[in-house]
């Protein structure tokens, strides 16, 4: 998968789980402030990254970490180059 | 009153006054009531709930959710002097066997008027502040109601699996927290999930009215009618796929929003 097509797919999968409007969706916006989620939805965002990438990262402490959804890009990404 | 004022101004001016009447009459009946009935509910429950393990030999948490279910009918009956109830589609729950219910959220009294359905074992599926509440807390944790904000994804599904193996039904409300403009919000996925992954029926409730019994920032209760609907049971069978708690998510908010549009102009005619 290209770095674009990894992008798109986070956020599609994302747009679709958290019913998010996609003009909202730019790698600068806060998760939690810009695009409104909270406590109870970052479970879901982890289940559903491992769903779309096929991954396990539900024990990665770096995931605490993320903020933005810039964040969430780099961080699959990093993910994707090291299983393949 | 203006004794040369036309007709039509005298008529308007008489509502108000009978209406701000009302309002003075109900809150002057409501809050005392309800202070009495759960003073009273406070002072009998060690007895009742005694007497009610005892006798009727049904699990503690079973019992508790018959207990909360009973003070519900209690505020509905407090109530109904002033506040019209009505109940619909009630039918279509089948009473006695698992399944999930989702219903829109409007008001602090939602959880009360869940008292209007036909079953009383309901476990309530809430965010994790009321259990930070001690006055809540200790009847929430004898009923066994969940904290899904608290519990792992593997933890809520387990504890709604136990409630429907028992025969008990799952309550969400998907929005999360109340509405404060009476707009549907956006669902959280998680009723959905527990739907699919248990393959119990998901059963959608709307509620409409419970916002102008007590509108946000204000602090006097209101005459009103409170309606709740239920709508056609959702079978899971065609949910199974990966998303398809996604679609059901959708399909089920679709059907809320139209109900709830229905209502409205109901209620508006």
């Amino acid at each position: 998968m290209t770095e674009e097509e990894v992008i798109e797919l986070i956020d599609s999968s994302l747009a679709e789980e958290f019913e998010l409007e996609r003009a909202d969706m730019t790698p600068e916006a806060n998760i939690y402030e810009d695009l409104g989620l909270d406590s109870l939805d970052t479970v879901d965002m982890v289940i559903v990254l491992e769903g779309a990438f096929k991954f396990k990262i539900r024990e990665e402490e770096s995931i605490r970490a993320i903020r933005t959804l810039g964040d969430i890009h780099r961080f699959v990404l990093e993910k994707v180059a090291q299983n393949t | 009153m203006n004794r040369n004022a036309d007709p039509q101004t005298r008529v308007r001016g008489w509502r108000r006054f009978k209406d701000a009447g009302v309002v003075v009459l109900m809150n002057l009946w409501c809050y005392p009531a309800l202070i009495l009935w759960t003073l009273l509910g406070l002072v009998l429950f060690p007895v009742v709930f005694g007497l009610g393990l005892v006798f009727l030999r049904m699990p503690a948490d079973r019992l508790m959710r018959l207990l909360v279910w009973i003070y519900g009918r209690g505020w509905v009956v407090l109530m109904s002097p002033f506040v019209r109830f009505r109940r619909e589609g009630m039918g279509l729950i089948e009473v006695g066997k698992p399944c999930v219910f989702v219903v829109n959220h409007l008001s602090f009294f939602d959880t009360y008027c869940m008292a209007l359905l036909p079953g009383y074992d309901i476990t309530f599926a809430v965010r994790s502040w009321p259990f930070k509440m001690f006055w809540y807390s200790i009847f929430m944790r004898l009923a066994r109601y969940l904290d899904v904000e608290g519990s792992s994804w593997q933890e809520t599904l387990s504890n709604c699996q136990s409630t429907f193996a028992a025969g008990g039904t799952v309550l969400f409300f998907p929005e999360g927290h109340r509405s404060r403009d009476g707009e549907l919000q956006r669902f959280y996925t998680g009723a959905f999930k527990v739907a699919v992954a248990a393959q119990v029926p998901l059963v959608p409730l709307c509620i409409e009215g419970t916002d102008h019994l007590l509108p946000p920032g204000r602090k006097w209760f209101r005459p009103c009618t409170i309606r709740l609907r239920a709508l056609e049971p959702i079978r899971i069978r065609d949910y199974s796929d990966t998303d398809g708690h996604i679609l059901l998510r959708k399909q089920v908010k679709e059907h809320i929003a139209a109900a709830l549009a229905s209502m409205r102009t109901q209620n508006s005619q």
